[in-house]
């Protein structure tokens, strides 16, 4: 492989990696720290989509978009989990509620978005500063491409610095891992769930936003990232963020340029991925907190 | 006691009088669509048709003064659909099953049609199976199937596209976006085109991210790259296809689905002008007045523009309506199958001096097929770019192929 | 009176079940009720995994997948005349892939063993999506024979369901009120006690497994002769998810309560597919009221009036409960 072709496939697959982690990191963020398998999270990155376009039909700023796509979508996610998620912690048979209301709020959701939005495609522009694309070499890089890659890291950074940095990151980290020893020390650990959940799904969001120019804007887009972003988490480790972020560059580069050697295998290469992972080891890449391994 | 007895029986009688007058000249119709999810938008397009053509068929009157009703149940997948199907002809009594988006939904239903005997209208699905190896005496079909389109498709790259040689594919990974790509090949060989054959992809369907897909095509280099998706996977590909140049490096080819009006619509400026699309029904063609009245109809009722999936729809009624008229009622099913075999039905995407016209032997329409490149046309907004430059293609020519009826029945089997 | 109180939802089984047949609903409702209870013993295979065991699998797709696509590919390619042997078959193929997937997934617990059950249930759907030239791909198979004496007029294949599905839910009740049923709730309940027994947990749960992944297939099998025809879709999650759902609705704590979920379900369906496109939405409100307020499902419902009860659903937990 000459190394054009290496470089243009590997910057595709980053940036499909990014845009997979950003919705998978909220995924996995909850997990750690809620406890909670949000089946609902692809419906987030929906929602944040949607949001976007009303803001844009008011006021046709993409960045404003951005914002009130990401912000709302947060809103609602805090709303789903402090009305409805709190009410079946610590239940018997927690796992199978978590999976049955999650799945609940996909079909409640997306139908919503079809009742206020209506069913027919709806269309996200790019910003025109972001329209264009340059050359590395004879290697085309367009520059919404770059855009996401680098807010990709962007996120990357922030997380790192607010869980290694900071004191609540800290509180965060201690939440995922024993919570109620926290909560005896005194700290507000019901709150810390509720923000926890609004900023992964205000990511998810975000996500939602992102993607809206380069995809289609329809009810039940958010169903068909959420497999793909639930096979990310598992390859790098349920609830762990680094896992989330190196299940991402695998599946984002395995796809790419697997496609080049086996283009006949790309629909099933990220579950082959996976299962490969998961003989090896079942939790998953990177997985610091308890998986329940036997 | 007595009185009441009596009034009692007046009143039955009053009842059953009204319904003989009223109610028992209902033909209902069972009508099976997407409704949600990405199909979603065709079948709410379809749903608005329906009902403009029932409102036509209705105030045109049909023999004996029956109405035509039509019920529509969203098919979810293919076991809820031969459910509802069922329920359909035990309960409700449909004289006829209706419509449908996915194939895979359309070859489920057509076994209950064939083991009922209840005459089913194929109005958006496009798998040539249904038509050709899964031909079944009660199955019409409104709209044309992929052969249709891809044995055009043929044609034009023979004739309008120059110094071609290196071709590629991408369509989604199931039978769609297979059996396309096997149908345009089997279609250029029978032309005695030469091509060389550089890449295939097949992505999954609903893949929201081509960028990988797209660099690996630019890699390939090919002269034509041929699509097979349909409506949201049109959009992303295009919409993150455009930013690479890729339009400006090869012909981009899409001729089933890539000019159907939602993806024209949802592309609006981002649409790359030069592009050679079509799909099996056209807003801005033929510019005759049938069709003009039919899609300003269809905006008046909708408050936007029509996919290709209502004018299947719209069709299917009247050939129902055309059947019934000529038998005179809707309970000889032989007979209605009789007189839809060979039927002409006046569509609106028929060019003037042409009406399509049901094939006998296999039931599918027969319709002229146009085939165009992008140009800038505002005039059907959201899109900013329709079609133009069409070039036309005689129905005839087209269907039936019973070479390459042989041919598939080989591939898959009955 | 134990007797009887232990047998009653037998009873009522055989009476509704049977009744149906004598009071012939039509043609459409008949084939509902095949529906039903096909989805019934598919809930009852799961919930000797789900409300028995404590193993939440959300890949039982996979094995309902399996057996409808084994029995309709032999009897497509070699005629129905063997076809309850194509049923066997079935069951016994799902039964082999649960081995290898259950030895592997139950390494882990909790919400790690659902997400491992998923993962193999998708990859299966992938490659069954893809094989298109031996699965059919996307569009399935059509026109799968039925022997002659399963053609005809539905209640037939009504009947002959009905009779397989009853012996199926009748083994799984003796398995679950076994000495290895009693051993499966221990391992839901304390799985340390178990462990204590001297009893090995991972291979009691890896036989459940098995049981399990077998009765679900032969529940794909029979539907896979229901309507002839059979698609990815039987793969896909949401059928993993209706399991759950069937379960929870029913009463996943008692032994019946997935056969009234799996009629719940399928009932609700088709009323509110019938009367409206927002039936998504509609179904997402119940699941979400159904977990909020009745998370021990329909049968597992406290009365207000006790014991005293008659109605069919107190006198069904109470005998169920009473066997445990």
């Amino acid at each position: 492989m000459d190394l054009t072709t290496f470089v243009s496939q590997f910057i595709s697959g980053l940036s499909v990696a990014m845009l997979l982690f950003l919705i998978a990191s909220g995924l996995t963020l909850i997990f750690g720290v809620v406890n909670v398998l949000n089946f609902a999270h692809g419906s987030f990155y929906l929602l944040g989509t949607y949001f976007a376009y009303q803001s844009m039909q008011f006021f046709d700023n993409f960045w404003l978009g951005l914002i009130v796509g990401t912000v709302c979508a947060g809103v609602v996610g805090m709303i789903v989990e402090f009305f409805f998620l709190k009410r079946i912690y610590g239940r018997a048979e927690e796992g199978a509620f978590q999976l049955l209301m999650t799945y609940a709020f996909i079909l409640i959701l997306d139908d919503m978005v079809k009742f206020i939005w209506g069913p027919e495609y709806k269309t996200i522009p790019k910003p025109e500063l972001l329209a264009g694309s340059f050359n590395i070499g004879s290697v085309v890089v367009p520059l919404y491409t770059l855009f996401i890659i680098v807010v990709g890291f962007v996120v990357v950074l922030l997380a790192w610095y607010f869980l290694m940095r900071t004191d609540k990151g800290k509180m965060v980290r201690a939440s995922s891992l024993d919570r109620e020893m926290l909560g005896l020390l005194g700290t507000n650990v019901p709150m810390i769930m509720t923000l926890v959940f609004g900023v992964a799904t205000a990511m998810g969001g975000l996500a939602g936003v992102m993607a809206a120019p380069l995809r289609t804007v329809t009810p039940g887009a958010g169903v068909e990232v959420i497999i793909d972003s639930l096979i990310v988490v598992v390859i790098g480790g349920f609830g762990n963020f680094w896992g989330a972020l190196l299940g991402a560059l695998i599946i984002g580069e395995v796809l790419s340029f697997g496609i080049l050697w086996m283009p006949e295998m790309a629909t099933v290469l990220t579950f082959i991925v996976m299962i490969v992972v998961l003989v090896i080891k079942p939790e998953g890449l990177l997985s610091p907190k308890a998986t329940g391994r036997k | 006691m007595k009185r009441r007895g009596l009034f009692l029986i007046v009143v039955v009688m009053l009842f059953c009088s009204f319904t003989v007058a009223y109610g028992a000249e209902t033909i209902k119709i069972g009508a099976l669509y997407t409704m949600t999810g990405r199909g979603g938008q065709y079948g709410k397009d379809s749903e608005v048709a329906i009902k403009m053509a029932v409102d036509e068929v209705n105030a045109k009157g049909l023999p004996g003064g029956a109405k035509l009703e039509v019920i529509i149940t969203d098919d979810k997948n293919p076991q809820y659909a031969v459910s509802v199907a069922k329920r359909y002809i035990s309960d409700e009594k449909v004289k006829f099953l209706f419509g449908i988006i996915s194939s895979a939904i359309g070859l489920a239903v057509t076994e209950v049609s064939k083991e009922q005997k209840v005459i089913f209208i194929g109005t958006d699905h496009a798998a040539t199976d249904l038509t050709a190896n899964k031909f079944q005496k009660y199955y019409f079909r409104s709209a044309n199937n992929t052969f249709q389109s891809m044995m055009a498709g043929a044609m034009y790259l023979k004739d309008e596209v120059k110094g071609w040689k290196k071709i590629a594919y991408i369509g989604p990974d199931y039978a769609y976006g297979r059996d396309q790509w096997m149908e345009l090949k089997w279609g250029l060989d029978k032309l005695g085109v030469k091509y060389q054959v550089v890449g295939e992809y097949w992505p999954k369907l609903y893949e929201p991210d081509y960028t990988s897909y797209i660099t690996a095509i630019m890699k390939a280099a090919p002269d034509i790259l041929v699509s097979g998706f349909w409506g949201g996977d049109t959009v992303s590909f295009i919409k993150q296809a455009k930013p690479y140049k890729l339009f400006e490096k090869m012909k981009y080819f899409h001729v089933d689905a890539g000019g159907n009006y939602e993806a024209l619509a949802a592309l609006g400026g981002d649409m790359p002008a030069g592009i050679i699309l079509s799909a099996r029904h056209h807003n801005n063609w033929p510019d005759t007045q049938a069709n003009k009245a039919y899609v300003q109809k269809f905006y008046k009722a909708a408050g936007r523009y029509p996919s290709y999936a209502a004018e299947g729809a719209y069709v299917g009624i009247h050939m129902i309506a055309e059947a019934i008229r000529k038998v005179g009622n809707a309970n000889d099913t032989e007979a209605l199958v009789k007189a839809m075999e060979g039927m002409k039905v006046q569509c609106p995407e028929d060019p003037s001096g042409f009406t399509s016209y049901i094939d006998p032997k296999t039931h599918q329409i027969v319709q002229v097929q146009a085939i165009g490149v992008t140009v800038k046309n505002a005039k059907f907004p959201p899109a900013k770019y329709m079609l133009g430059n069409l070039k036309v293609y005689p129905a005839d020519k087209l269907w039936p192929s019973f070479e390459y009826i042989d041919y598939l029945t080989k591939q898959k089997g009955k | 009176m134990k007797s009887l109180r232990q047998y009653l939802p037998w009873i009522l089984y055989f009476v509704f079940f049977l009744g149906v047949l004598a009071v012939n609903p039509g043609a459409h409702y008949t084939h509902l009720l095949a529906r039903v209870i096909i989805f019934g013993l598919y809930a009852v295979a799961f919930n000797l995994l789900f409300g028995r065991t404590g193993l939440v699998s959300f890949g039982h797709a996979l094995f309902y997948g399996i057996g409808a696509y084994i029995t309709g590919m032999l009897a497509k390619a070699s005629g129905p005349d063997l076809f309850l042997l194509y049923i066997l078959l079935g069951g016994i193929g799902a039964a082999i892939v649960s081995v290898f997937i259950g030895l592997l997934s139950l390494r882990l617990t909790g919400m790690f063993f659902t997400m491992l059950t998923l993962a193999f249930a998708q990859l299966a759907w992938g490659i069954t999506f893809k094989l298109y030239n031996f699965t059919g791909g996307d569009d399935g198979i059509q026109a799968i024979p039925k022997p002659a004496y399963l053609t005809g007029p539905v209640w037939k294949y009504y009947f002959f369901s009905f009779v397989v599905v009853t012996i199926c839910v009748f083994v799984i009740w003796r398995i679950s009120r076994s000495s290895f049923g009693m051993v499966l709730k221990g391992i839901r309940q304390n799985p340390g006690r178990i462990t204590f027994m001297g009893l090995n947990v991972y291979k009691n749960q890896l036989v459940a497994y098995i049981i399990s992944a077998f009765f679900t297939a032969i529940a794909g099998g029979l539907y896979a002769g229901l309507d002839g025809s059979i698609h990815p879709d039987m793969l896909h999650w949401p059928t993993s998810g209706n399991a759950i759902l069937m379960c929870t609705i029913g009463g996943m704590n008692t032994f019946f309560g997935p056969v009234i979920g799996a009629a719940i379900l399928t009932g609700l369906e088709e009323i509110v597919g019938k009367y409206t496109e927002y039936w998504s939405f509609s179904i997402g409100v119940v699941v979400l009221v159904v977990v909020l307020l009745f998370p021990r499902g329909l049968l597992g419902i406290k009365w207000p009036w006790g014991r005293k009860s008659t109605t069919e659903e107190k006198e069904t937990e109470v005998a169920c409960n009473t066997g445990d």
